[in-house]
């Protein structure tokens, strides 16, 4: 059994928890959160023969008083990111988690859900701003926790990009995201 | 100019040769053997034997990493040939074998002795009683009053990640990758939030009665589940673990990435920190006291042995004791001669009779010579015995001593009051006697009874000596009476007897009217006796008109004495009276 550490960071609020809830295989209460400031889960993906075990390290958002403690990400084979498409300033610190990411687990692949996709009406976010993503090395699609759009995919995203080195092959399933 | 060149060169390589030849043979050597930097077999061979020696007094690296190759090196042996490594070994194992065989034994004899330890205890019947009550089982009733520690879980995890590399026991939990995430989450919580700072591990955190004891090493740390008190020795053994690991699992944990299927061997190990330990384990409590068990059955004996052989002496001092504190007993001299004991004192013929008093003190009285000079006490037990002895009261008649005055009291016939008045103060110790107490007259049970009988009449018409309507009735209830004295009587022991007394009128000449109140008696008597009353209880008198009965008026006193009256006697029970006069 393979197993993989993943962290999922955003801006406090975003909806990284509940974007997950549904699909993962929880054994502690959100309230880690508040005391421990991480909470984790556990979600399997099958990249090609292999099972693959993702414990998700589910970090506490970021808020204006309080960063995101590096020693959780330290480790971390992944990362998920969360922003929240109807709140701009979720999208605009992106680059900045990225960089306290990497300053704690080096160049790990990354993954952005832009989550709330279905508050259609309230969407901020531009194609533009998906290509800025992209072109920074994101590989970006867009969630949500209401009608679970897109967490398979950002999992399966994560397995394969996980296991790139000890399964090439697996790359060729990988359904890039818009 | 070729040729010379040629030869030149030549030449000055002969040259060379020749004046440095040995030297860069040497030389050339040398380089070679510093550009591979190999060691020769036969140079490892040198060095080999004293470098296992020193690396082994070191420390047990070399152990550790040589035994893979050697447990391959004996499976491929005993692959090929078991019988060489069945002879090798067999002089180590017969012991060893027969060592295991004893240590199970001696377990099995210890759990034996936990088991009826528990059983029959009062704290095993407690918890037996807990465990019917909470309807948990026994077993888990006598674990967690016993329990001084168990160590439940062992985690392996790879420190950066969090990632679990191994978990025993297998069967628990399956969400063991979770915690070992959590845990180490807890760990970097803990380092993060707490100045100063990056000072250290979270090495222990409790709750209740679990504590969970994380051994750090580089790479990976072990974390101990523990329910109950942890002893000293258990971070030590953590602490070896880690580093076995670190040692014999160097490169899949430098190489790890998330396959933990290297690590699957490492639970052997892990188990090996799986523990439980009840209170009941530990032969501290009393070993003093078990080691001389044996001890306890010789001094039973011994102690029964010298209670037996003074047991004899022990028990006639006991008996003399008592032989002495009994009125109207003296003893005068005692000792043991020829197997016996001889006894010489005095005995009040009124006293207890020694012989059985020396048996309930459990002498055996076959081994008693006894001589005994008879006196007369003066104890008051003595004298009051005496007292009741010679007088024989009457039932409900008390005597007590005040001084040397004998005091009587209760309620007698007048002939006894008038005997015990002239004897008592005869007796031997009497001063003086009290009967100021002593009411005359039958005891209170006959009397009511006795007073009915003698207020009956039995009527006669003028001149007649027969029993008419009214004499008969009369005179059955004369007899019922009777019956009913004689019963009261018998119980407190008194003879009793009914005197018939014949009456007549004035009338007529005298002679014939003590004729007729005899025929009148008579007449009762038999009636009396045809009802049943004994013949020997019945008296007559006839006294014609002597001492006639009083009335108001001639007529009237005529009537009362044509008639048969009664008298009841009573006096205690002959056989009192007969052993009385015997005395």
């Amino acid at each position: 059994m393979i197993q993989k550490k993943v962290c999922m960071v955003g801006v406090f609020g975003t909806g990284k928890t509940s974007l997950v809830q549904r699909y993962v295989h929880s054994l502690f209460s959100s309230k880690y959160h508040s005391t421990v400031g991480v909470k984790i889960d556990r979600k399997q993906v099958r990249v090609g023969e292999t099972d693959v075990n993702l414990l998700l390290w589910d970090v506490e958002g970021r808020t204006a008083e309080q960063e995101i403690p590096a020693s959780y990400l330290r480790g971390a084979h992944a990362v998920l990111f969360v922003a929240d498409g109807t709140r701009r300033e979720t999208f605009d610190q992106l680059f900045e988690l990225r960089e306290l990411t990497r300053s704690a687990a080096g160049d790990i692949p990354s993954i952005v859900a832009l989550n709330k996709v279905d508050l259609t009406d309230q969407w901020t976010l531009t194609a533009a701003d998906t290509a800025k993503l992209i072109a920074a090395g994101f590989h970006t699609l867009t969630t949500s926790a209401k009608t679970g759009e897109g967490v398979e995919d950002a999992f399966r995203w994560i397995g394969v990009a996980t296991m790139k080195d000890a399964a090439p092959a697996a790359q060729a399933q990988v359904r890039h995201g818009n | 100019m070729s040729d010379d060149g040629d030869l030149s060169v030549r030449e000055l390589t002969e040259l060379r040769d020749l004046l440095f030849g040995g030297e860069r043979r040497q030389l050339d050597e040398l380089r070679r053997r510093l550009d591979t930097f190999e060691l020769t077999p036969e140079e490892i061979a040198e060095h080999l034997p004293q470098a296992i020696m020193q690396r082994t007094n070191r420390d047990r690296q070399l152990g550790i990493a040589l035994a893979p190759t050697v447990e391959c090196a004996i499976s491929e042996s005993v692959r090929r040939n078991p019988q060489e490594i069945a002879t090798a070994i067999f002089p180590v194992l017969g012991p060893s074998i027969r060592k295991a065989i004893a240590e199970t034994m001696a377990g099995l004899v210890n759990t034996i002795n936990r088991a009826i330890e528990h059983s029959f205890s009062p704290q095993g019947i407690r918890w037996r009683i807990e465990s019917w009550r909470t309807g948990v089982s026994f077993a888990q009733i006598v674990m967690r009053h016993a329990l001084v520690y168990r160590v439940e879980q062992v985690f392996l995890v790879h420190a950066e990640t969090g990632l679990l590399l191994a978990h025993v026991p297998e069967d628990s939990s399956g969400d063991a990758d979770l915690i070992s995430g959590m845990l180490t989450a807890i760990g970097d919580f803990v380092n993060d939030s707490f100045e100063p700072k990056h000072t250290g591990e979270l090495r222990a955190f409790a709750a209740g009665d679990l504590t969970v004891l994380v051994e750090p090493g580089p790479q990976a740390y072990i974390a101990a589940v523990v329910r109950g008190t942890p002893p000293n020795t258990l971070p030590v053994k953590l602490q070896t673990t880690v580093e076995r690991i670190h040692l014999q699992w160097s490169n899949p944990l430098a190489s790890f990435n998330g396959d933990a299927t290297a690590f699957t061997s490492t639970q052997p190990l892990l188990e090996e920190c799986i523990e439980t330990v009840l209170s009941t384990d530990r032969a501290a409590s009393k070993p003093g006291l078990r080691k001389f068990a044996w001890a306890i059955p010789v001094l039973l004996i011994v102690a029964a042995l010298s209670w037996w052989a003074t047991r004899g002496g022990r028990q006639w001092n006991t008996a003399m004791t008592r032989l002495e504190a009994e009125p109207g007993i003296v003893v005068i001299r005692s000792e043991r001669d020829g197997g016996k004991w001889h006894l010489t004192g005095m005995r009040d013929p009124l006293a207890r009779n020694p012989s059985l008093l020396l048996a309930s003190r459990g002498v055996d009285t076959n081994d008693v010579v006894a001589h005994w000079e008879p006196y007369v006490s003066t104890e008051p037990a003595l004298l009051l015995a005496r007292a009741r002895r010679v007088l024989a009261p009457p039932v409900g008649v008390t005597f007590s001593l005040n001084g040397d005055t004998l005091s009587v009291a209760g309620r007698a016939p007048a002939f006894w009051i008038v005997r015990a008045e002239s004897v008592a103060p005869a007796l031997a110790g009497v001063g003086s006697v009290d009967f100021s107490r002593v009411a005359p007259g039958l005891p209170a049970e006959m009397e009511a009874i006795a007073a009915e009988i003698e207020r009956s009449r039995a009527f006669f018409a003028p001149g007649a000596d027969s029993l008419d309507k009214s004499a008969l009735a009369a005179t059955a209830l004369v007899a019922m009476k009777f019956r009913e004295l004689l019963d009261a009587a018998t119980t407190i022991r008194y003879n009793v007897s009914v005197t018939v007394v014949g009456r007549a009128d004035p009338s007529g000449a005298e002679s014939d009217n003590l004729a007729l109140s005899r025929r009148r008696a008579f007449a009762v008597r038999d009636r009396l006796v045809s009802l049943g009353i004994g013949a020997a209880h019945i008296t007559t008198d006839a006294i014609g008109n002597n001492d006639p009965l009083p009335a108001d008026s001639p007529a009237e006193r005529a009537r009362l004495n044509r008639s048969a009256s009664f008298v009841v006697r009573a006096q205690p029970s002959a056989s009192v009276n007969g052993a009385e006069r015997a005395r």
